[in-house]
């Protein structure tokens, strides 16, 4: 099935992905499920999950890899693989963190200002 | 409420890693006012920006472009939407710089939005810096510097923090953080909680005191010498051949309009002991 695909991805480090499908797919499964914990109203919610089911849609219409890189349109398809990773680490830190509460502190009055 | 087909189409303007062809490299990386036409170069006909080409324009002068701007500006809002928690404002400054400033305990969370999410994926930490500022009550600012290869924008995060409160070390969202950290700490005493090293990288070993804080003096308190008699170098108090100078550079016309305070409002404030 190698010789179907591409040889190499061209970055340093980073494989050849052959199922990209199926781990895309795995991967914004699991995204969803953690932004389902979140508030609703969670701006970051809300526009996650835009972003993640347009890509699910489009990985599951798209059977062919090239043509996917090219809809999807963020680079090649093992580098959409870790920007799925990068956001479901995200979700999970963001459980954690909820930074969708209001502001902690503001800053003492003239901190930012300058010139002084 | 921001539509983020729109963020994601705005940032992939000029310079776009997504945009392979040649032809569209041309017209979008072709500087504004420029008297050669991409057509010269490539041989196709190109849509030239012809409302940049015909306003007369000073060359000296360095406009704000609002192609970068609006994205950044955008982007921004974006940003403290998501994490209100911690961001307390999101600008563009007026060189088309996006800067947002962040309550000290965010330190991580706004990295790792930045970095992990998918409109951000700022993933390359270009700098990390420190400002003194005695006069305020948190005295350092720091200055996290960072560049999107994707999306070709760069954003910078800005807190606060005193002598004695450490902040969060993002090595483990940066791996870059790790000796920007340590120069942080050395040269200005900042501390960062979870570092794994944090020791001196840049002062010599036995060095006391952070150079680049504002109070410590311009030639330091010690100085290196060979010793001929001792053989080896010797460190004595530093010893100046010449009175050290210092000039007024004061003038009859006023040069600054927007320092006009800054004299008054350097005397410390918070603390309220000095006065």
């Amino acid at each position: 099935s190698k010789a179907a695909g591409k040889l190499t991805t061209g970055l340093t480090g980073l494989a050849v992905n052959s199922t990209p499908h199926i781990s895309l797919t795995a991967l914004y499964d699991r995204t969803l499920k953690l932004l389902a914990r979140m508030p609703a109203d969670a701006k970051y919610r809300q526009s996650t999950e835009a972003i993640v089911k347009e890509r699910l849609a489009a990985v599951n219409s798209e059977p062919d890899i090239s043509r996917l890189e090219k809809r999807i349109n963020c680079g090649q398809i093992e580098e959409v693989v870790q920007q799925a990773e990068r956001e479901l680490q995200l979700a999970r830190n963001f459980l954690a963190w909820k930074p969708w509460e209001p502001l902690i502190g503001q800053a003492p009055p003239n901190q930012w200002k300058w010139p002084l | 409420m921001i539509n983020l087909k729109h963020i994601l189409k705005l940032r992939s303007l000029p310079g776009a890693t997504s945009c392979t062809s040649a032809f569209l490299k041309e017209t979008l990386t072709a500087p504004a006012c420029s008297r050669i036409n991409a057509s010269m170069i490539s041989g196709f006909p190109t849509p030239v920006r012809r409302e940049l080409c015909t306003e007369k324009k000073m060359p000296t002068v360095r406009y704000s472009d609002p192609a970068i701007r609006e994205p950044l500006k955008a982007f921004g809002k974006y940003a403290g939407e998501c994490l209100p928690k911690y961001i307390q404002s999101a600008d563009v400054t007026i060189f088309d710089e996006l800067e947002i400033l962040i309550h000290p305990e965010g330190v991580l969370p706004v990295l790792s939005f930045l970095k992990d999410h998918h409109a951000g994926q700022f993933v390359n930490l270009s700098d990390i810096c420190c400002v003194d500022v005695p006069s305020r009550q948190f005295r350092f600012e720091v200055v996290y510097n960072l560049l999107s290869l994707r999306y070709n924008c760069r954003a910078r995060v800005k807190t606060y923090t005193d002598e004695l409160t450490p902040l969060e070390s993002c090595c483990s969202v940066f791996q870059a953080a790790n000796w920007y950290e340590r120069e942080v700490w050395d040269m200005f005493g900042v501390y960062f909680t979870n570092h794994p090293d944090l020791r001196r990288i840049l002062t010599d070993y036995g060095f006391q005191g952070h150079p680049f804080r504002k109070d410590f003096p311009l030639v330091g308190y010690n100085e290196y010498r060979y010793d001929d008699e001792q053989k080896r170098v010797v460190i004595e108090p530093v010893e100046l051949a010449q009175d050290f100078r210092k000039f007024e550079y004061s003038t009859p016309w006023e040069v600054f309009p927007n320092y006009r305070d800054a004299d008054k409002n350097m005397r410390k404030e918070g603390a309220g002991d000095e006065k």
